[in-house]
């Protein structure tokens, strides 16, 4: 018995000491460290079809989990030497690391255009281009076929109200044996991004200064009216592609990266559509995730050049076919696309291109303060929503949070809201 | 009369023994679904294709198809984050056994100063959650060139194991008389001796249980993992963050890839934890 186990261990130690002699030698590979494209599928198809094609191996690396992300380049920059060459993430992820990001202005990217509202997002408002934009996507609806039988008289799917859509959601819940509606409110939903670039928006035209306005207690009161009618199993769900393929559910609203399953596995059974417009104007919320060299990449130069790659129109495309991440530069995409770029994409035109769009912005500015900006939504859901309580009282309370949050992280106002001097205030 | 009332007793001694047997059967058919019942889930969804996954109700049957698994199989890298994982397991066992053995065998038999502030101290390392601890660690490792190493990485799990390596032995030392190591000092043995041909059989299948357990806690961390190593990365590591924001049907596929791998460690070592029970009922 002994003997057994001594010997495993020593097996054990030896194999530690040869692959501690022969791990230092294959370095080569540029790191690309990223929060995006983080499903095992997409990470896969980055790796194959999209940067298989730049001239140098690269090593795709990407985690959901925010933590690990920015511990891990926090630890390289205060070491001050790296292995990360590029860093991938959304807008507001670089903004802590502002300082700590070399100046891309200088790449070279021949004749490629840029969107350039977002190319000036890249620069946190500095003088330099901290990132350059990369890739966006955004929050669309989605709904089975079934579902379209049971829209109220006269309401056009892509032009619908939010008191349209509670009247459908009453209508498929009293008629189909139960509700039909989803909303993505668990654990890794994204239901914050819901009330910032949607419920709020559409409603006070505002996600920060009118936070306890009277226009946002009946935004509240609508979606509390909403909840009647929708799935009670929501609480729970992350990505609505896999409710939506059951058929638990029949119409949602989620990021357009998380329905792709369900208009590429069956897309003759589901539709794309806006999202619903308020007394304020159809509120959506694009996101940006972009490209950054941090200042201890092993070699900047070689970063430099990935950087302007993943900028070329093909790369653009197969990253969308990768990730249903859409081009942040101009591009004609092909015809032969995935059945999930085909209907968000058209979701997506209709909804930037509807008179009354309200397209508001990522949360801008807050840095570390932006998981606590997000708890202040969460929390005013489970209150308000969840747990039944007073929206008055529960929106004054967090109204209250929320100041404090703004104050300390000292975030100036950003769309939708109007421009301030100085930290964005909660009237 | 008195023969009649013989056997109605008879019939009920009987029948409570019955009894009795039925709430242990069904105990033990109620422990072994606890265990199985959700590693039988996961494994006929991992060879399931996502139509069968996603349908309901489910079927009991597994489907045969190894679309999922073979993603995983040709998911660039997981061959070596596999070797990764059980070369810092390893290490780890390996570490923290050296270690907390001999931690445990002074508590329980020397008294010495501050021993009691020491069995609380070791419990220490586990105030501290890792994600706070991480980033001054992935500094120190990057400036000492540990970072991206399985030994730094099973130095950090070491650590984390450490406590229940020394309590556990601690216990399993404590339950050892004295008097047994005397015996043999009297009959010639030296101190070593006496430990190694009195002692060490008895505790050996402890002992090889906190080594499991040692190596479970290193299997399961993610955290460390994921920051102190880029091109090492554990299984753990390399898997977990990507799977939980994956479609179900590779969820399934991507934990059977995680668990199966720990389930035949702990299939190999059974006999030494079979035999620490069988300690237990004596």
């Amino acid at each position: 018995m002994r003997k057994t186990t001594t010997t495993t261990l020593a097996a054990a130690l030896l194999a530690g000491g040869a692959f501690a002699a022969t791990g230092g030698s294959a370095q080569a590979d540029i790191l690309f460290w990223s929060t995006q494209a983080a499903p095992v599928e997409e990470t896969q198809a980055m790796r194959g079809q999209v940067l298989s094609g730049f001239e140098e191996a690269v090593d795709y690396q990407a985690t959901d989990d925010r933590g690990p992300w920015l511990t891990r380049i926090e630890a390289e920059l205060q070491a001050g030497s790296g292995t990360i060459g590029l860093l991938g993430a959304l807008h507001g992820e670089f903004v802590s690391l502002s300082d700590d990001l070399v100046d891309l202005s200088d790449i070279e990217l021949g004749d490629v255009t840029v969107n350039a509202t977002f190319q000036q997002l890249g620069m946190l408002g500095t003088g330099e281009q901290k990132y350059l934009p990369w890739m966006q996507a955004t929050y669309i609806m989605a709904a089975n076929r079934q579902a379209l039988d049971y829209l109220p008289e006269g309401a056009d799917i892509n032009a619908l109200t939010y008191d349209e859509l509670i009247e459908w959601a009453r209508v498929l819940a009293e008629e189909t044996g139960g509700p039909k509606f989803g909303f993505p409110a668990g654990p890794q939903g994204l239901k914050h991004r819901f009330f910032q670039g949607y419920l709020y928006p559409s409603y006070t035209d505002s996600a920060v200064t009118e936070f306890r306005s009277p226009e946002a207690e009946e935004a509240w009161n609508k979606f509390k009216e909403l909840w009647q009618y929708t799935s009670p199993s929501s609480t729970s769900y992350g990505f609505m592609q896999e409710p939506l393929l059951t058929e638990e559910v029949w119409v949602a609203w989620d990021h357009t990266a998380r329905l792709a399953d369900a208009f590429n596995q069956r897309p003759d059974d589901f539709v794309a559509f806006p999202a619903p417009a308020g007394p304020t104007g159809r509120g959506f919320m694009p996101v940006i995730a972009g490209v950054a060299i941090p200042r201890t990449a092993p070699d900047t130069e070689a970063a430099k050049a990935l950087a302007a790659y993943m900028l070329k129109p093909e790369t653009q495309v197969a990253t969308l076919r990768a990730t249903n991440f859409f081009p942040v530069v101009e591009v004609d995409l092909p015809d032969d696309m995935p059945a999930s770029v085909r209907l968000s994409g058209q979701a997506i035109a209709r909804m930037a291109n509807a008179d009354d769009a309200n397209p508001s912005l990522l949360p801008v500015g807050l840095g570390e303060y932006n998981g606590k900006f997000n708890q202040v939504f969460v929390d005013a859901f489970e209150r308000i929503v969840l747990a039944g309580q007073d929206v008055r009282q529960v929106l004054d309370e967090q109204g209250e949070t929320l100041r404090s949050v703004m104050q300390d992280s000292g975030a100036p106002c950003w769309a939708p809201d109007e421009p301030s001097e100085g930290a964005c205030p909660v009237e | 009369m008195t023969a009649v009332t013989a056997r109605e007793t008879a019939v009920t001694s009987a029948d409570i023994r019955k009894r009795g047997r039925l709430v242990f059967v069904a105990t033990i058919i109620i422990l072994c679904a606890w265990v199985l019942a959700p590693i039988y889930l996961l494994a006929i969804n991992a060879l399931s294709s996502p139509e069968q996954v996603n349908a309901f109700p489910k079927s009991f049957v597994p489907g045969f198809e190894t679309d999922s698994i073979a993603f995983f199989m040709g998911f660039a890298g997981v061959a070596r984050a596999l070797f990764n994982s059980v070369l810092v397991a390893g290490i780890t066992m390996a570490l923290s056994i050296g270690l907390g053995a001999p931690a445990g065998y002074a508590l329980s038999r020397f008294d010495f100063r501050g021993k009691d502030a020491f069995r609380i101290m070791v419990l220490m390392t586990r105030a501290f959650p890792l994600p706070l601890l991480a980033l001054p660690l992935a500094v120190m490792f990057i400036r000492t060139g540990l970072d991206d190493t399985a030994l730094g990485l099973a130095l950090v799990h070491t650590t984390l194991a450490l406590p229940f390596a020394v309590l556990i032995t601690f216990s399993l030392f404590a339950g050892i008389p004295v008097e047994l190591e005397e015996a043999a000092w009297t009959l010639g043995c030296t101190r070593l001796q006496a430990f190694y041909k009195v002692v060490l059989p008895l505790v050996l299948p402890g002992i090889a249980a906190s080594a499991v357990f040692a190596f479970v806690i290193s299997w399961n961390e993610v955290f460390a993992a994921a920051v102190l190593t880029i091109e090492n990365r554990t299984l753990t590591a390399f898997l977990l963050q990507n799977i939980n924001v994956s479609p179900m049907h590779l969820k399934f596929a991507g934990g059977a890839v995680l668990v199966v791998p720990a389930l035949i460690f702990i299939f190999a070592v059974r006999k030494y934890l079979f035999a620490m029970w069988g300690i237990a009922n004596r």
